[in-house]
């Protein structure tokens, strides 16, 4: 659960849900909306990941 | 009709008691407010996001003026409201330097903080007939 990509995950489940929260006032909207910021910044994570694989410190 | 000094006033002092409430306790302005819902939602996710940070070993900062940037961190972690005086009250958010999770758990409780702030600014609209 510590790892990394387990608590970016987490990070995004969070502010997924406030952000739906504030910017949609329909339950199912903000179903809508809150999956699909989670799924951006899950995969915008794991893609920016493998990027920056390619340009070692 | 217009509305009297004395009517402006009492508003003014409304909104700024929702809007304390609000950063107060998360989600508290929007349940003050009739949004049960989302009142619910903030006050369980922003709670948990908290928490999180503390138990991944982040630092709830100090306010220590001759560090500038740990002012930001610190006024951020506060954004939080209440619970943050509590846990440092209670010796939580001392921050393992070496720990793993150090930099997650400042991320979670700072990012909560922030998060809050922008949940007080959600109130202020609504009480200003904004949303």
């Amino acid at each position: 659960m510590t790892s990394h990509v387990g608590l970016m995950i987490l990070f995004a489940l969070f502010v997924s849900i406030v952000f739906a929260t504030l910017m949609r006032d329909d339950p199912r909207q903000q179903l809508r909306f809150g999956a699909q910021l989670f799924g951006a910044f899950v995969v915008g994570g794991i893609a920016l990941g493998w990027i920056l694989y390619f340009f070692p410190l | 009709m217009r509305a009297t000094t004395a009517d402006r006033e009492q508003s003014a002092i409304y909104t700024y008691l929702i809007c304390l409430a609000a950063w107060a306790i998360p989600g508290a302005g929007h349940l003050l407010l009739g949004r049960i819902q989302k009142g619910l939602t903030f006050l369980v996710a922003l709670s948990l996001m908290f928490l999180c940070g503390l138990w991944l070993e982040g630092r709830l900062f100090p306010l220590e003026i001759r560090q500038p940037l740990v002012v930001l961190a610190a006024l951020a972690d506060m954004g939080i409201g209440v619970i943050f005086f509590i846990a440092r009250g209670a010796g939580a958010g001392v921050g393992r330097v070496v720990a793993l999770t150090y930099e997650y758990g400042n991320a979670f409780l700072i990012v909560a903080g922030l998060l809050n702030m922008l949940v007080v600014l959600d109130a202020f609209d609504i009480t200003q007939g904004r949303k």
